[in-house]
């Protein structure tokens, strides 16, 4: 039956959510239905954390043909490199079903849809169906923004839509590129993503292509200068569709990254990998600065989440291991993070009517357990030592400054703009004088508080045991930099010695 | 007896329409029934085609009707698209007829005659059947166009569709004529074994295939001759213009893809040209459709968009191994997502169509949640978003256009349907993210609804199981 643990935990979602939608349930139902499912994939996903055996290959593999004239297959698997990313994208989904209970039934529908896509792009080893899913995740995103989005949300939506489908279609173009060209150097047809490993690129159009998928993954994600959609985006939609964009959402861009991107363009890859990193420092730079900025909560935890998307990218830009290893680690601890920081100013604005750091004050005498939470959270998200943050953003940072020193020193710093804005925001909000408003915040109840209490907990046993998690990835991590380095070794190799007669680069 | 069989669905739509037209001399038929008759023929013959297509070969019958007609999996498709077009469209049109009362028994046997020209028209092998062909469908066409007398933009726009086909046919017989002076025959085949014969080509067989191209390019409303589509789609009723968007488009890039795939010389000495027509189609239709207010006009200069996705793929067919299935493929998906949203339409547009333009439709998902989805679908599909047909007919045409090397129209394809989301977005918007403040009531009988709800699903089959085509 756990052959096709993969595919129930896609389909599931998705079927869930269609049902709800054209059958006419009340909004507690299906809350209650969202709720069950979602905690059946958060149950599979742990079965399958815990029999995953980190070899460093694909696990729980799935594969038949689809279109055979094409070589597109329906393959799934898992492997060091997504487990972690899926493991986000099940695991937190039952938080936001059991706290917002006031919700209408398209906005639970839409979620579980949204879970099941992201869920399908995260496990698709088939470049095609991983497309497919990418694209069919933007529309509950679409949908959810646009109806129960805040008083902007029109302007958002349109931003987002037409920044991702422009991304996503130019990629579309690329990977059509990519399969043409496998075509033309195997003589078959496939789009499974390790055959097209064996892809041997180049030329004006293979780094066109490159750039095309590079696009489209920074949007994503969000890489600096791609990120203006962003703050309109995350501020403008409801609480959580802005938890699932940042938590979820961000992060399959950069899997799609390490995923399709190195493996297939190694040789574009290593000569833009400067260039990247610097846009992901930059990007952190300047998304943390304008955090200090911000008057509004949500809005300054949307830049936050952009900065720190920035040195998750820096550290997949700077091949090697411990980066690599750094950025799939903090792919799962700013998810917990920031994403429950995201549900946390969802509450708050749920209890007092808004979310304007100027209007709290003195939250942490009210809701002491509350603020704990919070602290916790937040914390994590600057990189506290003990906290899952700091893991991710040690290794990051540990491989950045063997990449280049100059990158490292540039990622460090920035993380202290990260602890500026976060404490400060904190101090205003959570201390100082309480005012009417803040006066009347209830603390967490029990339903809540049991609610948190696991992620809470998940944030301070990643940082204390690491190792659980590291030795999963790692292996894949490894094979993934040993494969690129081999690639552009032999390629170098080649260049450097020409075959009379031989064309290597084929287009 | 292959004669026979390769027009034998073609032979019960023609039944059917003089039927019809028969019946029309009595007073107690009404128009429902009539609507019903030529459902029941288009059906009948969408499975005879069905059946007799349904064989593993390429080309099904070579030599039929002396090298006239040719009936191959590609004429098959065509056909199929065609007929089930007509099916859908009289689906529409009953519930259409419910609210306007302008109706009467000829309109269903025009329509049926229409779709034999078609179905000749996928089948010729030869320029003065294709003409005859044309001719067949174009007049049965003026008429529907023109249908509502009473009505001042019918009239308009048959006027206009009048005059410059009449043009565009005339054309198409200069280019015969000419290629006949060149070459000394008419048949494809012929044709195609002149121009391998003699590598410098004949001035007149130049001049001939392009007053060829200009006629069959002002058919599909390709840039230069896309200007009438917006009048004429605008002004004739719903049914029709949906009829006119899927199944003629259908009928005329299965010829023009038949004419072009005929010999290798021809096709490459055209592929310039119709590399920048289809540049120019797609960004000319884009920018007509971003300033559109009326639905039915943004629709029409969204069909002028996928005229030049289909140039792609003609840009992009191989004569050697000339299969047509991109362009099949494509044409499929298309024809389900325009059919499924003028039957939409149809019944949404409400009497004298007050319905029509994007304002109108604010709200619709509040009140309509269902037609609001099932329109959603539609134009996802024809935005090309997966898991939709229209998804994987624009991932076909990109495959074919990579594979022979024109990747800079594939980029500029893509480029385009980026352009195209803005107005599909824009109906899926209003439909969803305003307040209602219409009631959208229905009257009119439930068919149209069943159609659009059996093409929402018919947009997943293909979609899914592109294998079927």
């Amino acid at each position: 039956m756990f052959e096709y643990a993969l595919s129930v935990m896609i389909f599931l979602p998705i079927l869930g959510g269609l049902a709800m939608l054209l059958m006419p349930i009340s909004r507690g139902a299906s809350r209650i239905t969202g709720l069950i499912v979602s905690l059946v994939v958060l149950l599979m996903g742990i079965e399958l954390f815990l029999g995953f055996t980190g070899t460093g290959g694909m696990e729980y593999l799935e594969n038949r043909p689809w279109i055979e004239s094409l070589g597109i297959s329906y393959g799934l698997g898992v492997d060091g490199i997504s487990l972690l990313v899926l493991m986000t994208g099940a695991v937190l989904f039952p938080m936001v079903f059991a706290i917002f209970t006031t919700q209408s039934k398209g906005y639970y529908a839409n979620l579980l849809i949204a879970q099941g896509a992201m869920i399908g792009a995260i496990c698709a080893t088939d470049l095609v169906l991983f497309y497919i899913f990418w694209e069919i995740m933007l529309l509950p995103i679409f949908f959810m923004i646009g109806i129960y989005g805040g008083p902007k949300r029109l302007p958002a939506t349109l931003k987002i839509t037409i920044y991702t489908i422009a991304g996503s279609l130019l990629m579309l173009a690329a990977l059509v590129y990519v399969g043409v060209s496998y075509h033309n150097q195997f003589g078959k047809w496939t789009f499974d993503i390790v055959q097209l490993g064996a892809l041997d690129l180049g030329g004006g159009f293979a780094i066109l292509a490159f750039l095309m998928f590079m696009v489209a993954f920074a949007i994503k994600i969000p890489l600096f200068p791609f990120h203006t959609w962003l703050p309109d985006a995350y501020t403008e939609a409801p609480t959580a569709t802005t938890f699932v964009l940042s938590a979820i959402m961000a992060k399959i861009g950069v899997y799609g990254v390490i995923r399709f991107v190195i493996p297939v363009f190694e040789v574009e890859f290593v000569r833009f990998a400067v260039l990247l990193s610097l846009a992901g420092v930059v990007g952190m730079m300047y998304c943390g600065l304008a955090a200090i900025a911000q008057k509004d909560m949500k809005r300054m935890l949307a830049f936050s989440s952009a900065s720190h998307m920035g040195i998750i990218a820096v550290g997949v830009f700077c091949m090697n291991t411990q980066a690599l290893t750094g950025s799939l680690f903090q792919i799962a601890a700013h998810a917990t993070s920031t994403g429950v920081l995201f549900l946390f100013v969802g509450l708050m604005e749920e209890r007092m009517g808004t979310r304007e750091i100027g209007d709290l004050g003195g939250i942490a005498y009210r809701a002491p357990i509350f603020a704990t939470f919070f602290a916790i959270a937040m914390l994590a998200s600057v990189g506290l030592p003990g906290t899952s943050g700091f893991i991710g953003e040690f290794l990051i940072i540990l491989g950045a400054i063997k990449f280049s020193g100059f990158i490292g020193f540039l990622a460090g710093t920035s993380l202290i703009i990260g602890v500026c804005y976060m404490l400060w925001m904190f101090q205003r909000v959570f201390f100082e004088k309480e005012n009417d408003r803040t006066a009347a915040f209830p603390d967490l109840n029990v339903r809540e508080i049991l609610t948190f209490l696991p992620v809470i907990l998940l944030i301070i046993g990643m940082g204390i045991f690491p190792q659980t998690f590291i030795k999963k990835i790692e292996p894949a991590a490894q094979l993934q930099i040993a494969k690129v380095f081999a690639m552009t070794q032999s390629q170098v190799a080649e260049t450097t010695v020409p075959k009379p007669g031989h064309n290597n680069h084929k287009n | 007896m292959h004669d026979f069989l390769s027009i034998l669905p073609l032979l019960i739509i023609v039944g059917g329409a003089i039927l019809l037209m028969l019946l029309s001399a009595f007073e107690k038929v009404q128009v429902e029934i009539a609507s019903f008759i030529s459902m029941a023929f288009f059906a009948a013959a969408f499975f005879v085609q069905l059946l007799v297509g349904c064989g593993p070969e390429t080309v099904v019958f070579a030599k039929i009707f002396n090298g006239m007609l040719v009936t191959s999996n590609f004429t098959m498709v065509g056909g199929l698209i065609i007929l089930g077009c007509g099916f859908f469209t009289a689906m529409s049109a009953h519930s259409y007829f419910k609210v306007n009362l302008f109706c009467t028994l000829e309109f269903y046997c025009m329509m049926m005659f229409a779709a034999c020209g078609m179905l000749l028209l996928t089948m010729s092998q030869e320029l003065i059947s294709a003409f005859i062909a044309l001719e067949i469908m174009s007049l049965s066409i003026y008429i529907l166009v023109g249908y509502d007398r009473a009505n001042v933009t019918a009239t308009e726009a048959i006027l206009k569709y009048l005059m410059l086909g009449a043009f565009a046919g005339a054309f198409f017989t200069m280019g015969t004529a000419l290629i006949y002076g060149g070459t000394g025959t008419t048949k494809f085949a012929g044709i195609a074994t002149m121009i391998s014969a003699t590598p410098a080509a004949h001035p007149f067989l130049i001049a001939g295939s392009f007053f060829i191209f200009a006629a069959l390019l002002f058919k599909v409303a390709a840039f230069p001759f896309h200007a009438w589509v917006i009048d004429v789609y605008d002004g004739a009723s719903t049914p029709v213009t949906g009829f006119m968007a899927t199944a003629l488009k259908t009928a005329v890039f299965v010829v023009f893809a038949n004419f072009l795939a005929l010999s290798a010389g021809m096709h490459s000495s055209w592929i310039t040209f119709l590399f920048w027509v289809s540049v120019l189609t797609m960004f000319g239709g884009n920018l007509v459709a971003i300033g559109q207010s009326s639905l039915k006009r943004m629709l029409a200069a969204s069909g002028i968009v996928h005229s030049g996705y289909l140039l792609i793929a003609l840009v992009a067919i191989s004569t050697d191994h000339f299969t047509g299935s991109v362009i099949g493929y494509y044409l499929a998906a298309y024809a389900v997502g325009t059919l499924g949203i003028f039957a939409a339409l149809s019944y949404l547009g409400g009497k004298d169509e007050k319905r029509g333009t994007f304002d109108d439709f604010k709200g619709l998902a509040q009140v309509r949640p269902y037609s609001a989805a099932a329109i959603t679908v539609f134009l996802l599909s024809m935005a090309g978003i997966p898991p939709t047909a229209g998804f994987m007919g624009k991932f076909y045409i990109i495959t074919s256009a990579i594979s022979a090397g024109q990747t800079a129209l594939a980029v500029l394809g893509v480029i385009s349907s980026i352009l195209s989301m803005w107005y599909y977005l824009r109906l899926v918007i209003n439909m969803y993210f305003y307040e209602a403040e219409d009631s959208f009531e229905i009257a009119g009988s439930p068919l149209a609804t069943a159609g659009t709800f059996v093409l929402v699903v018919c947009v997943f089959a293909i979609g899914l199981y592109p294998i079927i085509i």
